[in-house]
C-alpha cells in the first residue's frame, strides 16, 4: 500500500512556513548561530563522506533497519541524499528547499518501511561524531568550538522535529486510508428463509459503520419483508458500551419496522465485559451462537426443521 | 383535515396520508378512542408509511393511542415506519416500546390475529 499511494503522499505530506518557523523556535535557532555553523562548515565538508558512511553503518547494525539494506537501489539513493543533507545541514540556509530535501529523504525511508524510532538514535550518533570532529579541530579555543557545535546541534534537533512531523503525517494518512478501506467493507444482509435475515458483523463497529449497517438492515427488512433478523457479532473484536449502544439502536430501529432481532455470538469475554460495564442488554434477545439463534428464529416463524431418516449423510 | 378511519371486520384502520399537525394527531386519538368503543373493534392499525418524519409528539401520541385502545380492549399495531424514519427515531431516542409494530398493513392484520375471531360475527 505504501508504494501504491506514493504520489498522493508526496502532495499531502506538506509542511508550511509556519511549521518550519515553529520548529526553529523549538530549538532556539537564531541569527547568531549562522556564523557559528559557517565556522563548522569546512570541517564537516571535509569529512562528509566519512560521516555519511558512519550514519549508515550505524543503521546497518540495527535489526529494524534491515529493510533499507535489502533494497540496493534505494540504499544508494538514500546515501546520496543523506550526503546532500549533511552538506545542507551546515549550509546555513534552512528554508523550504531544505525541508523539501528532508521530506524526500523521509519519504524514501518510509517507502522501505524504515521505522521512525531508529532516527533519534542514528541522529544522536551522527551528532556525536560531528561534535568529536569539531572539538578535535578546536585548536586553542575549545569554548568557541563548543558554541559552534551547539549551533549545529540545533540544526540536528530541527531535523529530528521535521522528520517526526513528516512521519507522523505519513502515518496518519495511512491510517485514514485504512479506515476508508474498513468503511468500504460491506456488511451483507442475507435472507436465508422467508422472513428471516442474517446479518454477520465483522470488524470494529464505529458510529459511522453502525449507521451504515442499520441503514442497510432496515432496507433489507423492507425489501425482504423480514420478521426475524439474526445478528451475529462473533466477528466483532471488542464490544464496549458504545458498540453495545449501537447494537441496541439497530435492534430498536428494526423493531419499529416490525422485525425482531436476535443477537448471537457474544463470547464469554464480551458478555463479562458488558456486565461489568453495567450495559443494560435487557432489551435484546440474545442467544449463544448463530445456530441457536437461527433455530429460535425458525421456531418463532413456525418452521420445523427435521432431518430425513434416509438422508445421504446417514447412509454414508 | 381529519384522518379517515376504515373498519374492516373487527379492525379499525387509520391510514395517515399527509404530514400531520399536532391537532390532527389529537383528533385521531379522540376519534379512535371513541370508535373503538362503539365499533367493538379488537384491533387498530395505524399506517404511517406515508410519513417521512416522526417527532416526539407523534411518537408519544401513538403510544398514547395504543394504551387507550388497550384499555378499551383493542390491540394497536403501528405499521409502515420507513427505514429512514426508524433510524431518525432511534437517533432521537424515540421509541414505541410496548406497541406492536409491523412492516405493512398485511403484517398488521396478521399481528392482530384477525383469523382468531373470524367466526365471531360481523359486528
Amino acid at each position: 500500500m505504501a508504494d501504491l499511494d506514493f504520489s498522493a503522499h508526496r502532495q499531502a505530506v506538506h509542511l508550511t512556513d509556519e511549521d518550519i518557523a515553529r520548529h526553529k523556535r523549538f530549538v532556539g535557532l537564531e541569527a547568531a548561530d549562522l556564523p557559528r555553523i559557517a565556522a563548522v562548515r569546512p570541517i564537516v565538508m571535509e569529512r562528509v563522506d566519512e560521516l555519511t558512511t558512519m550514519f549508515f553503518d550505524f543503521l546497518r547494525g540495527l535489526d529494524v533497519a534491515t529493510p533499507l539494506f535489502r533494497r540496493g537501489d534505494l540504499l544508494d539513493e538514500a546515501k546520496r541524499m543523506k550526503r546532500e543533507h549533511l552538506i545542507a545541514m551546515v549550509g546555513g540556509v534552512y528554508d523550504r528547499a531544505y525541508v523539501e530535501l528532508q521530506l524526500e529523504l523521509g519519504l524514501l525511508y518510509s517507502k522501505v518501511g524504515l521505522d521512525t524510532r531508529v532516527f533519534p538514535g542514528a541522529f544522536y550518533h551522527l551528532m556525536n561524531t560531528v561534535g568529536a570532529i569539531v572539538m578535535a579541530n578546536a585548536g586553542d579555543d575549545p569554548q568557541k568550538a563548543f558554541q559552534n557545535f551547539m549551533a549545529v546541534k540545533k540544526i540536528g534537533f530541527l531535523d529530528i522535529g521535521l522528520m517526526i512531523d513528516i512521519m507522523a503525517a505519513e502515518r496518519e494518512q495511512t491510517i485514514s486510508i485504512q479506515q476508508e478501506a474498513i468503511r468500504e467493507l460491506s456488511t451483507p444482509v442475507l435472507q436465508i428463509r422467508d422472513g428471516l435475515l442474517i446479518l454477520p458483523i465483522i470488524g470494529t463497529l464505529d458510529s459511522f459503520r453502525a449507521k451504515q449497517l442499520t441503514d442497510s438492515l432496515l432496507r433489507a427488512i423492507r425489501a425482504n419483508r423480514a420478521k426475524m433478523v439474526v445478528m451475529d457479532i462473533t466477528g466483532v473484536a471488542a464490544v464496549d458500551s458504545r458498540v453495545a449502544n449501537h447494537l441496541i439502536q439497530t435492534v430498536a430501529a428494526s423493531r419499529l419496522m416490525g422485525a425482531t432481532v436476535i443477537v448471537t455470538g457474544l463470547s464469554g469475554d464480551v458478555a463479562q465485559a458488558l456486565v461489568s460495564l453495567g450495559v443494560d442488554l435487557g432489551t435484546l434477545n440474545t442467544v449463544g451462537d448463530l445456530q441457536g439463534g437461527l433455530e429460535l428464529a425458525e421456531r418463532r416463524l413456525g418452521y420445523r426443521i427435521a432431518r430425513q431418516a434416509d438422508s445421504s449423510l446417514e447412509t454414508a | 383535515m381529519g384522518i379517515p378511519i376504515l373498519k374492516l371486520g373487527h379492525v379499525l384502520i387509520a391510514s395517515i396520508q399527509d404530514a400531520l399537525t399536532d391537532n390532527d394527531l389529537i383528533q385521531l386519538r379522540d376519534d379512535l378512542s371513541s370508535q373503538v368503543g362503539w365499533s367493538r373493534a379488537t384491533g387498530v392499525i395505524i399506517d404511517v408509511s406515508a410519513l417521512d418524519v416522526m417527532d416526539s409528539f407523534a411518537t408519544r401520541t401513538l403510544r398514547g393511542i395504543a394504551d387507550i385502545t388497550k384499555l378499551r380492549g383493542a390491540k394497536t399495531v403501528i405499521v409502515g415506519i420507513q427505514p429512514d424514519v426508524a433510524f431518525a427515531m432511534i437517533q432521537l431516542g424515540l421509541d414505541l416500546d410496548g406497541v406492536t409494530t409491523g412492516l405493512d398493513l398485511d403484517e398488521g392484520l396478521a399481528a392482530i390475529g384477525r383469523g382468531d375471531r373470524g367466526d365471531a360475527g360481523h359486528g
